[in-house]
């Protein structure tokens, strides 16, 4: 469905990927993981167009992802937006709402396939005690989810998501994560994840890219790709501590 | 929204929560301000018009009716040559001040934004003070030199920000911000360099800065309301974009937004407005600034609530202002708006502890 | 455009502003005495079309005022405002004062002028009164004493106005003569310019030949709080007078400005300080000897401190003669002067 061919990324001066080949078939659910720094998040960004390639291409249905039109692109890829501070106070339902702007007509606003969605998306996320506070007022991992939410209102065939879990405890995560394992299996969202827990990767996962200084260094199941040797090679960690979960999946 | 997530909004929030959850309650109200305003405005002034000799000049003026009530000429032009142009013309500035204000504070994602954020203000007083010191006498359609000047000041000033800010893309939104700031500095001191110089002229320079609407007439009101309408429209018709970039440029972008675009569009569109109102009434502050706080206070941040209601309270608020100053002895109308509006305004934000803060 | 060219074009700017503003401000200066011969024409043409004493065949008539504006006005006025303190004692003087239905708040002379209704204080123009009192002649004051907007708005609303202002002495009588076409006084007003004229030449040659002539400092006002000193401004209208009653005024060197700095006035050493009080400005001759650096002063050493009623003395009007009288008393109190006229 999204397939990157070639692709060299890079900031001025700086080669961040170095010809990258990833291709994302429709109804596949991949975690891209990888130390910091490894060009992951600017990898998600090339392939979303946001950050054009200096060579190679990304490819959306066959189509340069830079030659799609932005709302066209909008309602094709869903992106779970960074975490950022409102400068005013915004309810959370206000904010979910915000996903159906690819959707809405300009002039008219919500209709109610866009509101129903909406309400959609606050329930399955578990936030619907939440509608209608302050956003400003939320905690790190209730605003996160709002964010969630913002991407799953988008109602996008795509769903990418760049570290979603970063400031959600225990439980959290792992609904977050049984709910990006439902929206695939159940409405066939193909999901891209960029995940630093292996841990979660390899359990929710069935396909795992690793990436390591710019370059793709391994492509397949987790077992296959999360090995120990891999892992000390990669991570720099004694893959004893990571044992426990991998074994699992 | 769902009937069952309104009523849960009213059990947790009481009062306030009631009137946010009616958006349309407030635009009526303030509707109905705005009218009151304008009646008030064109029947009271420092001469004493009776009510039923307004009534007869608008009547005849407008739809040709001789109500049988005898007119004096005098009375006549005041009540249409001088306070109705005013009132409408006050209404038109809070408006456009109101709608530029709202917008700023959307794109630059700060409270603290007003309709001169960009060098605008700095940028018109140049212009107005050059005009003062040129010896030369132009006069274009009731309009001189002081207002094209103003307004070629304001919207040159606005440009150049924009550019040196760099766009407001990669370079940050602070450095817009910071870049207005500087610009608007510099240009300031090339303000005082001037009055510095202007010897007798100084008056005139200051009375501008001061703003006041004791200029307003029929002709300038038709020349300035589509500059101002036109912008405050087209502003409205992008609301959403203004919403979706709150959450920031790439999330905008991800959402189908055009950041650079809608974001060279709409500030060109504010500054638009904004250099229309300055050139027509001087500085005036306050506006801008608060009016679109209270309204988001009333109904929330959303663009298609806070633009028009935020234009038509701007519009109902400069017209009493400007009704208190000419009442009061003609103090300058920018000293009333502060003096009336900041306690009702420090009061609200007291009273917004339900989560709706500024 | 790199941002140091860009540096450079700002400053290329606001150089250029300065210059400008510089040099404007030359020019509006010059413009005044541009526009008075101008004014003159109005009084040919008026004695030239009515050789009788008949007012009525001087109207309508278009006046050119002080700003070189033409104002046309149709019939004799009836229903004159006045928005200068001058300007109302000119129209008085004239004998148009039961003419004048408005003033505004600082014509305080003739005590008629008192009580006529106030339309305008120093800030602003109560167009709305001015205009509910149906008036068939304005008169402005110029160089921004009355606000300009004003003056435009009145005149939008097709009510003649006419400004004047005299920077100076000559500028008075011509002021006298365009305000006696516009009021159909013109015998009243020539011979009231001639009157102080002859007044004024016969005070000033009383004490021409006086000498040495002391140097004389007109303390148009004092800030307490930062020292600013301000002084008649070069070829001003209260230098000439000074001039005019036997003094070798002390100005501030430029036509622009007002303020002095305390070593030029050090420099200039006054032997003479004359304080010209009124409602604003009034400070004894105590508290003037007392300011910082003052003692400096021949005139402070030797007490020459006069205060006297600046009113007649500054406001370009018929009681100039009166002015220019308090100036000599000041400066030469021991020439004995002709009984005023």
């Amino acid at each position: 469905m999204i397939a990157a061919k070639g692709l060299t990324v890079g900031y001025a001066g700086r080669t961040v990927i170095e010809g990258a080949d990833l291709s994302v078939a429709p109804g596949e659910r991949l975690a891209l993981v990888g130390p910091n720094g490894a060009g992951k998040s600017s990898l998600l960004r090339a392939m979303t167009g946001v950050l054009a390639p200096r060579a190679g291409s990304v490819e959306l249905l066959g189509e340069r992802v830079e030659h799609v039109p932005r709302k066209k692109l909008a309602r094709a890829i869903a992106v779970v937006p960074e975490v950022a501070d409102l400068p005013f106070a915004m309810p959370v339902a206000e904010v979910v709402a915000l996903g159906r702007l690819p959707h809405e007509p300009p002039l008219t606003g919500l209709r109610p396939t866009d509101a129903a969605a909406v309400d959609g998306a606050i329930e399955r996320i578990g936030i619907s005690h939440l509608r209608s506070r302050d956003m400003r007022e939320l905690s790190m991992g209730e605003r996160q989810l709002v964010f969630i939410a913002v991407a799953v209102a988008q109602a996008a065939p795509i769903l990418v998501l760049d570290e979603p879990t970063a400031h959600l405890d225990i439980r959290h995560q792992v609904d977050v994560m049984e709910l990006l394992v439902d929206l695939n299996e159940r409405d066939g969202t193909t999901v891209l994840a960029v995940l630093h827990d292996l841990a979660l990767a390899a359990h929710f996962f069935p396909r795992v890219v690793v990436l390591a200084d710019g370059r793709i260094v391994s492509d397949g199941t987790p077992a296959e790709t999360l090995g120990a040797a891999r892992i000390r090679e990669v991570f720099g960690v004694d893959p004893a501590l990571v044992r426990l979960a991998v074994g699992a999946g | 929204m769902a009937a069952g997530a309104l009523a849960r909004d009213v059990e947790a929030g009481g009062l306030a929560a009631w009137v946010r959850a009616r958006p349309l309650v407030v635009g009526l109200v303030v509707v109905v301000a705005l009218l009151l305003t304008l009646v008030l405005g064109v029947g009271l002034g420092s001469v004493r018009v009776a009510p039923a000799e307004t009534f007869a000049v608008i009547l005849s003026r407008v739809f040709d009716i001789d109500i049988g009530v005898t007119i004096t000429p005098a009375t006549d032009v005041i009540v249409w040559d001088l306070r109705l142009p005013r009132v409408l013309t006050a209404m038109l500035i809070g408006c456009g001040l109101a709608v530029a204000g709202a917008t700023f504070q959307g794109l630059l994602r700060n409270p603290l934004a007003d309709p001169y954020v960009l060098g605008t203000a700095s940028g018109a007083a140049v212009g107005a003070a050059i005009a003062v010191l040129l010896p030369i006498q132009l006069v274009v359609v009731e309009f001189g030199l002081l207002h094209g000047l103003a307004f070629a000041g304001a919207l040159a000033s606005a440009w150049l920000v924009f550019r040196l800010g760099g766009m407001g893309g990669a370079g940050g939104l602070t450095r817009l911000l910071l870049t207005g700031y500087a610009v608007g500095s510099v240009l300031a001191a090339v303000l005082t360099m001037a009055m510095y110089v202007s010897g007798a002229e100084l008056r005139q320079i200051f009375s501008f800065l001061l703003g006041g609407l004791g200029g307003s007439s029929w002709v300038r009101l038709i020349v300035a309301a589509p500059l101002i309408i036109g912008s405050s429209l087209l502003i409205m018709a992008r609301g959403r974009s203004l919403d979706g970039m709150l959450l920031g440029d790439a999330a905008a972008g991800h959402l189908g937004i055009d950041v650079s675009r809608e974001r060279g569009i709409l500030l060109a569109l504010a500054s638009m407005a904004t250099a229309a109102a300055v050139a027509i009434s001087g500085l005036i502050g306050f506006v801008g600034l608060v009016v679109p706080h209270v309204v988001r206070l009333l109904v929330g941040p959303a663009a298609h609530r806070v633009l028009p209601i935020s234009a038509l309270a701007g519009a109902a608020l400069l017209s009493a202002a400007d009704l208190g100053a000419r009442l009061v002895g003609d103090v300058p109308v920018g000293v009333v708006m502060a003096l009336l509006g900041s306690p009702f305004f420090l009061v609200l934000l007291h009273r917004s502890r339900s989560g709706y803060e500024l | 455009m790199s941002s140091s060219d860009r540096r450079r074009g700002v400053a290329l700017f606001v150089v250029l502003v300065v210059v400008l503003g510089a040099c404007s401000s030359a020019g509006a200066s010059s413009s005044p005495a541009a526009s008075a011969p101008m004014s003159a024409s109005p009084t040919a043409s008026a004695a030239a079309v009515s050789p009788s004493p008949s007012p009525s065949a001087a109207f309508p008539i278009t006046l050119t005022d002080d700003e070189g504006t033409s104002v046309e006005v149709a019939a004799e006025p009836e229903r004159i405002v006045s928005l200068t303190p001058a300007t109302t004692e000119i129209l008085f003087a004239l004998g148009a004062g039961d003419r004048i239905v408005a003033t505004d708040d600082g014509s305080d002379y003739p005590p008629e002028a008192v009580a006529l209704q106030d339309v305008a204080t120093y800030a602003s123009v109560d167009v709305e009164k001015v205009v509910a009192l149906e008036p068939d002649l304005v008169v402005a004051g110029g160089l921004g004493f009355t606000p300009a907007e004003s003056i435009t708005k009145l005149r939008d609303l097709k009510i003649p106005v006419v400004v004047i202002y005299a920077p100076s002495v000559d500028g008075v009588d011509k002021d006298i003569e365009l305000l006696g076409s516009a009021t159909g006084t013109t015998p009243k007003a020539t011979s009231l310019t001639s009157a102080m004229r002859s007044d004024m030449a016969a005070v000033s040659a009383a004490v021409a030949g006086q000498s040495p002539k002391p140097r004389v400092f007109y303390d148009v006002g004092y800030d307490d709080a930062t020292g600013a000193i301000y002084a008649p401004a070069e070829d001003s209208f209260l230098a000439e007078m000074v001039t005019m009653a036997g003094g070798d005024v002390i100005t501030t060197g430029d036509p622009n400005t007002y303020e002095i700095p305390l070593e030029k006035l050090i420099e200039k050493d006054p032997q003479l300080i004359i304080l010209g009080t009124n409602p604003f400005y009034s400070p004894t001759p105590d508290a003037v000897a007392k300011r910082r650096g003052w003692d400096a002063f021949t005139a402070v050493r030797n007490g020459d401190i006069k205060p006297v009623h600046d009113t007649e003395i500054t406001r370009p009007g018929p009681r100039l003669p009166i002015g220019l009288r308090t100036l000599v008393s000041a400066i030469w109190p021991d020439v004995a002067l002709s009984a005023a006229p």
